[in-house]
């Protein structure tokens, strides 16, 4: 697919968002709202939700980041979500290391095999 | 289904079988690359964060208006896979135009017994701004860059002209978890189309072992499998349920 390129999204923490926009994804103007979303300790779940939700509408966002503890209070979004673009990565954060048993991807691929199938 | 084909279709699950092992494998290496790359950059923004200050690395320093300098391309496979690249702009060069420069006047004190300097056919306009940027100690007027205003400035300038190396570190780090994150992305789109080819191929086989007379329902239950997936298998297979 040739064309303008897509963005990269990311909901996480402080750190995790500055050091992604250090890193040159953030895009901010008058006109569109911001691709980045910084949770902090009074963000609400449905606020969280929301901007999840509209990310994943927008067509010009290519793969959005989000911290697993962020999405493990959305997960019924995160796993609603089975459309390859945009593609959703969760990545650990500070307090909150990275746990593989969570992630919504390898558990919609853990469950491939039951022991009957190799008899 | 002849005996060729059955043997067709368990070769493909076994290759396709490889594959999907292959790929988590290598989706857990880059993960675990990526993961600690992440954290590498958060100790990085902490060192600098302590030597500039709380408040000097934080949200309050994003610029008002941003321009995305890396972007992502996708691309769909044949075989219902996307693949992610990224690509990354290249920054203005520090050369300007004239329309970037506002005039800044630089008050400051006078030196004593300033020159007074005789206004002859040999002194030309420039060579008199040239003098006066470099003798006199006066208000000067020098064009700087309108630094705060340019959206598509390096994110580094939003901490300040001169940044602590740890910063630099963490923007290193952090651009290498950008182009990690397409390959990961890659795979996972990978991981979960081979899950679906695999899972269609397992049906189709125990739909086969039917029609040959044996019991699908002591083999695997194919109500794990969607409903989609039930009517792609059943129109590839013509069975009648």
């Amino acid at each position: 697919m040739a064309g303008r390129g897509k963005l990269i999204a990311v909901i996480g923490d402080e750190d995790t968002c500055t050091g992604f926009l250090l890193g040159g994804i953030g895009e901010l103007n008058k006109n569109r709202k911001p691709n980045f979303l910084v949770v902090e300790k009074d963000t609400s779940v449905t606020e969280i939700e929301e901007t999840f939700k509209s990310f994943l509408a927008r067509n010009d966002i290519g793969i959005v980041l989000i911290n697993q503890f962020i999405a493990e209070m959305i997960r019924h979004a995160i796993d609603g979500h089975v459309q390859s673009i945009p593609a959703v990565l969760e990545i650990p954060s500070k307090e909150h290391p990275y746990d593989a048993s969570k992630d919504s991807i390898l558990r919609r691929a853990k469950g491939m095999f039951s022991a009957e199938d190799f008899r | 289904m002849g005996g060729s084909e059955v043997q067709d279709t368990r070769a493909n699950m076994d290759e396709e079988l490889l594959r999907f092992m292959d790929l988590l494998e290598l989706l857990e290496k880059k993960r675990e690359t990526l993961n600690s790359l992440i954290e590498q950059g958060w100790f990085s923004i902490t060192k600098a964060r302590y030597s500039m200050g709380n408040k000097h690395v934080s949200a309050l320093q994003y610029a008002s208006e941003m321009v995305p300098l890396v972007c992502v391309h996708t691309k769909a496979l044949e075989n219902g896979e996307v693949q992610f690249f990224t690509e990354r702009h290249i920054q203005k060069s520090s050369a300007e135009s004239s329309d970037d420069l506002l005039p800044v006047e630089d008050i400051g004190p006078q030196e004593e017994g300033l020159r007074r300097r005789n206004k002859t056919k040999k002194d030309t306009p420039e060579k008199k701004d040239t003098e006066v940027a470099k003798t006199a100690k006066g208000p000067e007027v020098n064009p700087v860059r309108k630094i705060d205003q340019n959206p598509q400035q390096d994110p580094l300038k939003w901490f300040g002209i001169l940044v602590p190396q740890p910063l630099k570190q963490a923007q290193s780090s952090f651009k290498q978890v950008i182009e990690l994150s397409a390959e990961i992305a890659a795979l996972q789109s990978a991981v979960l189309r081979t899950r679906q080819k695999l899972r269609l191929s397992l049906a189709k086989e125990l739909n086969s072992e039917k029609s040959l007379g044996k019991s699908a329902k002591e083999k695997c239950p194919t109500s794990d499998l969607t409903v989609s997936e039930q009517k792609e298998c059943i129109q590839q297979n013509k069975i009648v349920v």
